[in-house]
C-alpha cells in the first residue's frame, strides 16, 4: 500500500526506545558538560568548554588517561592471545578439554568485588602467598635476575600500593578475570572451521602446526578476532569495579591507577560535580568509538566471511 | 606416473569395521572409481591413500615406494574435495599457488612481503605455473577472485587448479560433482573425462552416483560394507555382475530381480514359467535380474501383468508393470514409439532376452549359467 504508515509501528517502538534509553541520555550529558551542574541544584551556569580545558590541561586527568591507557593497552593484547592460546590448546584436547573450559572460565563468573578481597590477601605484603613464595626464591638460581636479587635484599614490592607496581597489578587481575571469556569466543571459532580445510592444508604441503595455523586457522578466526578485540577493547575501558575494591578513596597511590570509569564516578557522585563528570563521559564515549571504528575499519578490510 | 597398490587395508572406528581388507591396484595413468552407497568406506579408503587417515592393517604403495607411513605433504598426491576446501581468505591465484609455496619455497622465500624479492627468480617460475594451469582450466578471468565470489562450477575449477598445479603423481577426488546442479554435472563429466585423456595421470575417484563411474572411469570398483563386491571395466561391471548386491546397486533404472528356481535337470524357470531350458546347474532357488531394457512387450511373453505407472523421458520410456505374484513391480525400458499405445492400468504380456539374464544363487554370488545362444524361449 503506496503512502501507507504503517513501517511506523514496526520501528516506533524499538526507536523510541533507543532514543529515550541511548540517545537522550547521551544528548544530556553532553549538554552537562558545557555547565557546572551539581544534582539537587535548581539551576546550572553555562560555562563553555571550560570543564574540557581541564581535562585535557590538569595534572590529575593526565594520569587519568595515563592510567587508563596503561590498562588498556596491558590487557586488550594479554586476554586476546591467552585467550587464543587457551583456545587453541584446549581445542586440540580429546580429553578434560570442559575441565579446563570450566577452570579459565571461573574468574568470570565470580563477583569481582569479592575476588580482589582475595586478591588483596594474596598480594598482602607481610601475611600474603604471593610475596611469601617470591621470597622462597631468594639465594637459588633465580637471583641472577638483576631485579629479583635486588628486591630479596629490601622486601618484596607492595604491590597494590607502590606507585610503579598498583596499576599494572590491577591490569594483571583484568587479564586474569578476562581472557577466559575471549576463550570461549575463540572456541566458538574454531568449532566453525571446517576440517577438510586442514585436510586441503595437509595435502598441500603444511607440514608444521605454524604453518596450519597461518594458512587455515588464522585468517578463518579473523570474524571471531573483530570481536574479541572490539569487546576487550570496550570492556577494559569499563574497568571501574577493581579499582573501588582496592582504592575506595582516590584511585590508588598518588593516582596512578585513576582509571576514566573511576573518575566519572568520584567527580559526579562523591563530589557531585556533574558537569566535569559528564565532559569526562563524553571523553571517553570518544574514545570506545574511535577505536570500534578504526579497528572495525582496519580488520575488516582484510577478515573474510566464509 | 606410478602405479598405487593398497593391500590388506584395514581400518574401524570404535568397535565398527570401515574397511575389511581392501586390495586395489590402480595402474599408472588410469581413471579409477571408487563406487557404493553411502558409508560403505570408499571416502574412508580414499583418505587412507591420500594420508589423511591412517590405516589399522594393511599398505599404501605408491610406485616402488612404502608410503603407509609417510606424511601427505610428501606423497605427492593432490586432492578435490567435495566442499573444495579453498581457503577463502586468498585469491584464486592464491591459492593455486600455496601448494606451490609450501613445496618449492625455502623459508626465506615465503615470508611475506620479502619473500618474493628474496627468492625473485622462484617466484616468477611459480606464477608461470599457475599461470600455465589457469590457462588450461580457462579461469584466468577469475584470478584475482576471492572464492566467495566464485559460482559453484567456477570453484570446482579452480579447485582443479589447485590440484593440477604441482604436477602430482595421482589425482584423487572426493565426490567432486555432488554439489554442482544436474545440467552442470553432466558437462563436468566430460570435461573431467578430456582432462583425465590430456594429462594422462592416474585418477582416483570416489563417488555415489554410478552413473559418473559408468560414464567416466577406466576401471570402477563397486564397495559396500567396507569390501570390494567387484572391479573391473565399467562395461563389464554392468553385464556381468558379479553379485546381486552390484547388478541391484549399478544401473538405473535398478535391475528388475524375480524369484526363480532351477530344477532336478538343469531347467531354470521364473516364477513357474522356463526361461533357460539347460542351465547346467544344480537344483537351487536361484534370483535372476533382468534388466530394463532387456524386457520386451511380446504378445506371447510368459509375463502377464498391467501397466500400473509410465514414465516418459523423451528419449525412452519407463513402464511400471506389476505382475501377478510379484510384490514389487518390474520396470520395462522401451522407446516411446514402441509403447505409444500402452497405456495406464492396459493388461500387457512381456518376454526377456534370455542372453541377458543375470542368475544369481542363494548367497547372491552370480552363477554361471550355460546358454542355448539366441533362443527366445515361451
Amino acid at each position: 500500500m503506496p503512502g501507507s504508515r504503517a513501517y511506523l509501528w514496526f520501528i516506533g517502538p524499538a526507536i523510541i526506545l533507543m532514543v529515550l534509553i541511548l540517545l537522550l541520555p547521551i544528548g544530556i550529558a553532553g549538554a552537562l558538560s558545557f555547565t557546572d551542574y551539581s544534582l539537587g541544584n535548581t539551576s546550572a551556569n553555562f560555562v563553555g568548554t571550560e570543564n574540557y580545558e581541564r581535562i585535557f590541561t590538569r595534572t590529575t586527568y593526565e594520569k587519568m588517561f595515563g592510567a587508563t591507557f596503561r590498562y588498556v593497552f596491558v590487557v586488550v593484547p594479554l586476554t586476546v592471545l591467552l585467550g587464543l592460546g587457551a583456545a587453541l590448546l584446549i581445542h586440540s584436547l580429546t580429553r578434560f578439554g570442559d575441565l579446563y573450559k570450566t577452570i579459565y572460565f571461573l574468574p568470570m563468573m565470580f563477583a569481582l568485588i569479592a575476588m580482589a578481597i582475595v586478591w588483596e590477601f594474596a598480594f598482602h605484603p607481610t601475611i600474603g602467598i604471593i610475596n611469601a613464595t617470591l621470597e622462597r626464591g631468594c639465594g637459588t638460581w633465580l637471583e641472577a635476575w638483576d631485579w629479583y636479587a635486588a628486591e630479596c635484599d629490601r622486601t618484596f614490592p607492595l604491590w597494590l600500593t607502590d606507585r610503579d607496581y598498583a596499576i599494572w597489578t590491577v591490569a594483571f587481575i583484568g587479564v586474569w578475570q578476562g581472557f577466559g571469556f575471549n576463550m570461549v569466543l575463540y572456541l566458538a571459532g574454531l568449532t566453525s572451521i571446517p576440517g577438510t580445510l586442514y585436510d586441503a592444508a595437509d595435502m598441500d604441503g603444511a607440514q608444521s602446526g605454524w604453518e596450519r595455523f597461518r594458512l587455515v586457522t588464522w585468517p578463518m578466526l579473523g570474524p571471531t578476532t573483530v570481536f574479541v578485540v572490539t569487546i576487550s577493547f570496550i570492556r577494559s575501558f569499563q574497568v571501574f569495579d577493581t579499582v573501588e575494591a582496592f582504592y575506595p578513596q582516590g584511585g590508588g597511590p598518588s593516582k596512578s591507577v585513576y582509571v576514566m570509569m573511576f573518575a566519572i564516578y568520584e567527580k559526579a557522585i562523591q563530589q557531585n560535580l556533574m558537569g566535569i563528570g559528564a565532559a569526562i563521559t563524553v571523553v571517553f564515549l570518544g574514545f570506545v568509538m574511535f577505536l570500534t571504528i578504526l579497528q572495525r575499519w582496519l580488520v575488516e578490510r582484510r577478515t573474510h566471511y566464509v | 606416473m606410478s602405479k598405487i597398490v593398497l593391500s590388506g587395508i584395514g581400518k574401524s572406528f570404535g568397535s565398527t569395521d570401515v574397511l575389511r581388507g581392501i586390495d586395489l591396484t590402480v595402474e599408472a595413468g588410469q581413471f579409477v572409481t571408487l563406487v557404493g552407497p553411502s558409508g560403505c568406506g570408499k571416502s574412508t579408503l580414499l583418505r587412507i591413500l591420500a594420508g589423511l587417515e591412517a590405516a589399522d592393517t594393511g599398505t599404501v604403495m605408491i610406485g616402488d615406494e612404502d608410503v603407509t607411513r609417510t606424511r601427505p605433504a610428501d606423497r605427492n598426491l593432490a586432492m578435490v574435495f567435495q566442499s573444495y576446501a579453498l581457503y577463502p581468505h586468498l585469491t584464486v591465484a592464491e591459492n593455486m599457488m600455496t601448494p606451490l609455496k609450501l613445496h618449492d619455497l625455502g623459508l626465506a622465500g615465503r615470508l611475506p612481503f620479502v619473500g618474493p624479492i628474496l627468492a625473485r627468480a622462484e617466484h616468477l617460475r611459480l606464477r608461470k605455473q599457475v599461470h600455465r594451469t589457469a590457462a588450461t582450466l580457462k579461469i584466468k578471468a577469475l584470478m584475482d577472485r576471492k572464492p566467495g565470489q566464485l559460482s559453484g562450477g567456477q570453484r570446482q575449477r579452480a579447485a582443479l587448479g589447485r590440484a593440477m598445479v604441482r604436477n602430482p603423481v595421482a589425482f584423487l577426488m572426493d565426490e567432486p560433482l555432488s554439489n554442482l546442479d544436474a545440467a552442470l554435472r553432466v558437462h563436468m563429466r566430460s570435461e573431467l573425462s578430456e582432462l583425465h585423456r590430456r594429462l594422462q595421470t592416474t585418477f582416483v575417484y570416489v563417488t555415489h552416483d554410478q552413473a559418473e563411474a559408468l560414464t567416466m572411469s577406466d576401471q570402477m570398483a563397486v564397495m559396500m560394507n567396507g569390501q570390494i563386491l567387484q572391479y573391473g571395466r565399467p562395461s563389464h561391471v554392468y553385464s556381468a555382475p558379479a553379485s546381486l548386491e552390484v547388478a541391484k546397486f549399478v544401473g538405473s533404472p535398478a535391475i528388475n530381480i524375480l524369484p526363480g528356481e532351477v530344477n532336478g535337470t538343469g531347467a531354470l524357470s521364473v516364477m513357474g514359467r522356463a526361461l533357460i531350458p539347460d542351465t547346467q546347474l544344480a537344483r537351487q532357488p536361484v534370483s535372476v535380474g533382468i534388466r530394463p531394457e532387456h524386457l520386451t512387450l511380446d504378445p506371447d511373453g510368459p509375463f502377464k501383468g498391467v501397466v500400473r505407472h509410465r514414465e516418459n523421458l523423451g528419449s525412452d520410456i519407463f513402464l511400471h508393470v506389476q505382475i501377478a505374484g510379484l510384490e514389487r513391480t518390474v520396470i520395462l525400458r522401451s522407446h516411446p514409439k514402441v509403447l505409444a499405445g500402452t497405456g495406464l492400468e492396459e493388461e500387457v504380456t512381456i518376454s526377456a532376452l534370455v542372453d541377458e539374464v543375470h542368475v544369481f544363487g542363494a548367497d547372491g554370488q552370480r552363477l554361471r549359467v550355460a546358454r542355448p545362444s539366441l533362443v527366445e524361449v515361451a
